[in-house]
């Protein structure tokens, strides 16, 4: 391919040939400051702040469209280009209401912060602003007109991206404004939510997230989205330790800059308070807390007394770490038959624009996952029935995050060995011998496969609930103690030894998967979603 | 060289004209008309840019229907896409029907293969688009900087004041709407009035009365 070299603010840039001179600027580090271009939109170039002053060029060029050539000398940082800027930002200024002090997008504001890098310090307005108030654009979208800058992201999402042209530019000059077809709105649309991560500023705003945090007291902590097994790349919003929202995080692979409605709307149940926070015992006496030394300990003792085959239900909301150190521990034990059910939608829904985004059927974030280690899928769409088996067993009885709501409460009463681990209490595990508290996906580290069979990493965003353990972590010491071999220390150390005992997985490293997660070594031949 | 036989058409508004109509429609226009555009549809390139001001106004019309039919398929034949017919097409809606309604809108989306919203979006940008029902004569008065220093302002009052109506609002006899304008680039002749189709020049607040009276008995 052939590069072109030029100058940007005095400093050398060699890029390939066609190459907007914005990103020949990203490339050294010099963001030009923008509003209506967006990485993977198209670029109308009318919001005028990218003007850059390129030498011998007659007038301001935008950088967003201007394609950098050889030899060219680029200011972005003094003279004419500030200047510029300084001025298309007093104008985007002249009806803006500065509600910052109640505006959601405060903190994270792109307006904000032009202005007050580069910006007037005071305004020369004398006239009163034009008002619009704001709308409902229906879904979780809400409008304040007043906020916009007109840079018609919005539009061009839903035009290009969602293929459903629902908003336009309504009227003309100081009246313009974003709107759709009267009182339609946005007709659910299924990506409506992502016109509020694009919008620079806050005249998109979400109607869950509204007046709830400040932008600058959110936690970011990236994750995986777990509500399909797409595995959306996400920061999780945390505050005090309360997941507040969940933000596309950017993944060509897998989701682009994007994600679902139905993802971003699913994450309460992370803040679910009914907690398992001990670990508890059923002895002849009833219920006892020992701890988890003493709960280990005697659950060691059974377990040693209870080989053969064992039952056992896991999750597909359980990481990989956490269904490999089941896996391991049922082998230990005599192997046996580990099924686990996940709900399922009709339908996939893919994003027009960017087909490779679905929200696919399976609505668990590691079926693949489960599929991979050799877990059998039972059960019907809605995730109920198909239990018999296990809820009829006699010898060792392990259940893993499923909370067995339609299970009778006799579930697991003729077993001999009856072990549950879940995040919550769960009626039909009153016939347990343990209940062991373990953390959800969001409090802990760990690894999620998802449809493409890519295995991608997530960070834990809220601290464990009580004295909960992830799942991996007790059922590797399990194992270690009855095998006699040291307990895996960390997640990383949970899945190497995952790694060595599946094919798909061999190789494949924590510092390998990076943010971005890695493909699986080859395509299994695994059922299931195709 | 001789003088030439036929006259076709002598636009009885044009500039210095002062009032002195001696045609009829009929007589500029012939009989082979569908309100003010030939049934051929005209030289191609000046056919979507016609005015579309009819007197009589049906908001119920059917888009479209008989010659109207036959005139949007000529409109939609001569673009590539369906977005660049949008606004001839709607020129035609509006001249069937004096104004474009959200339901027009739609009707028109629908026609088109286009969504509502980029419909209205267009609809809403052009200011020559009545969003609103408006009277039988529509007097457009133009205030911009000729006509401003030529009394515009208080041309538009009187206007107002003799129709009897707030800018923007119908008369209740329903005859008169009376709006203001950007200019109708007549600059040479202020205070320029555009009513329906016709430009009416050299406008001064005395003539607004008799104008208007002369507009009751004997139309446009």
């Amino acid at each position: 391919m052939s590069t072109v070299t030029l100058t940007i603010d005095g400093r050398r840039v060699t890029v390939p040939e066609g190459t907007s001179l914005l990103h020949a600027a990203e490339e050294i580090g010099v963001e030009v400051p923008h509003y209506c271009y967006h990485p993977a939109l198209s670029a109308p170039a009318q919001c005028r702040l990218c003007l850059v002053d390129v030498e011998g060029a007659p007038k301001p060029m935008p950088s967003c469209v201007t394609q950098a050539q050889d030899g060219q000398v680029v200011r972005t940082d003094e003279g004419l280009a500030r200047e510029m800027r300084k001025g298309v930002l007093e104008f985007y200024l002249i009806n803006h209401p500065l509600d910052c002090p109640i505006c959601d997008q405060s903190g994270e504001c792109k307006l904000q912060d032009y202005v007050h890098s580069e910006g007037r310090a005071h305004g020369r307005g004398v006239e009163p602003k034009r008002v619009f108030g704001r709308d409902d654009f229906g879904g979780d979208v809400l409008f304040y007109g007043d906020r916009c800058v007109m840079c018609t992201r919005c539009v061009r999402f839903m035009e290009e991206m969602a293929q459903d042209p629902v908003l336009t530019v309504v009227e003309r000059g100081d009246r313009a404004v974003i709107d759709t077809f009267f009182e339609q709105g946005l007709k659910d649309s299924p990506w409506s939510g992502n016109i509020v991560d694009i919008c620079p500023v806050g005249a998109l705003v979400s109607k869950d997230f509204l007046h709830k945090a400040r932008a600058w007291d959110l936690d970011h902590t990236p994750s995986v989205c777990p509500n399909c097994s797409q595995g959306c790349n996400i920061d999780i919003h945390t505050r005090d330790n309360v997941v507040h929202r969940l933000k596309p995080r950017e993944n060509p692979e897998v989701n682009g800059h994007w994600m679902c409605d139905y993802g971003r709307g699913q994450y309460e149940w992370m803040n679910r308070s009914d907690r398992l926070e001990e670990p508890f015992v059923r002895g002849e006496g009833g219920w006892s807390a020992p701890g988890w030394d003493g709960a280990l300990a005697s659950l060691r003792e059974r377990l040693e007394g209870c080989r053969g085959p064992v039952h056992a239900v896991a999750s597909a909301h359980a990481s990989n770490e956490d269904l490999g150190a089941l896996r391991e521990l049922a082998e230990r034990l005599g192997g046996g038959d580990i099924v686990y059910r996940s709900p399922r939608a009709p339908d996939e829904v893919p994003m027009p624009g960017f087909p490779v985004l679905t929200r696919r059927r399976d609505l668990a974030p590691n079926t693949r996952g489960a599929e991979l280690l050799g877990l059998r899928r039972v059960g019907s769409d809605d995730a109920t029935g198909g239990l018999d088996e296990a809820a009829a067993a006699t010898g060792a009885l392990i259940v893993l995050g499923d909370e067995l709501a339609d299970q009778p409460e006799d579930f697991g009463s003729r077993a001999e060995l009856f072990v549950y681990l879940g995040a919550h209490p769960a009626q039909a595990a009153r016939s347990a011998h343990f209940v062991l508290p373990v953390t959800t996906f969001a409090e802990q580290e760990g690894t999620f496969t998802n449809v493409q069979t890519r295995v991608q990493r997530f960070e834990p965003a809220l601290r464990a609930a009580g004295d909960a353990q992830p799942a991996w972590q007790v059922l590797g010491s399990l194992t270690a103690s009855l095998a006699g071999e040291p307990v895996p220390a960390s997640a990383a150390e949970a899945f190497g030894r995952l790694a060595a005992g599946v094919p798909e997985f061999e190789g494949l490293g924590y510092d390998r998967l990076g943010v971005h997660g890695a493909p699986a070594n080859r395509p299994a031949a695994v059922a299931g979603e195709r | 060289m001789s003088a030439p036989t036929h006259v076709p058409f002598r636009n009885p508004g044009w500039a210095g004209n002062t009032g002195e109509f001696d045609l009829t429609e009929a007589d500029v226009r012939g009989t082979d008309f569908v309100g003010e555009r030939p049934l051929d549809g005209g030289h191609e390139s000046a056919a979507p840019s016609y005015p579309y001001m009819l007197p009589d106004k049906d908001p119920e019309a059917v888009l479209f229907e008989g010659p109207y039919r036959e005139r949007f398929e000529k409109i939609r034949s001569r673009y590539p896409t369906a977005r660049g017919a949008l606004i001839p097409a709607l020129n035609l809606a509006q001249e069937l029907r004096g104004h474009i309604s959200p339901e027009t809108m739609d009707e028109v989306a629908a026609l088109l293969g286009l969504a509502s919203a980029e419909v209205r979006g267009t609809v809403t940008f052009y200011t020559m688009y009545n969003k609103r029902p408006v009277g039988r004569f529509l007097i457009q008065v133009c205030t911009n900087i000729s006509c401003s220093l030529c009394k515009g302002e208080e041309v538009l009052d009187a206007f107002l004041r003799h129709t009897d109506t707030e800018l923007g609002e119908t008369s209740e006899d329903g005859d008169f709407t009376v709006i203001e304008v950007e200019c109708l680039a007549a600059c040479g002749f202020p205070v320029a009035v555009q009513i329906n189709s016709r430009y009416y020049e050299n406008v001064l607040p005395d003539d607004v009365s008799a104008l208007l009276q002369r507009l009751r008995e004997h139309g446009e």
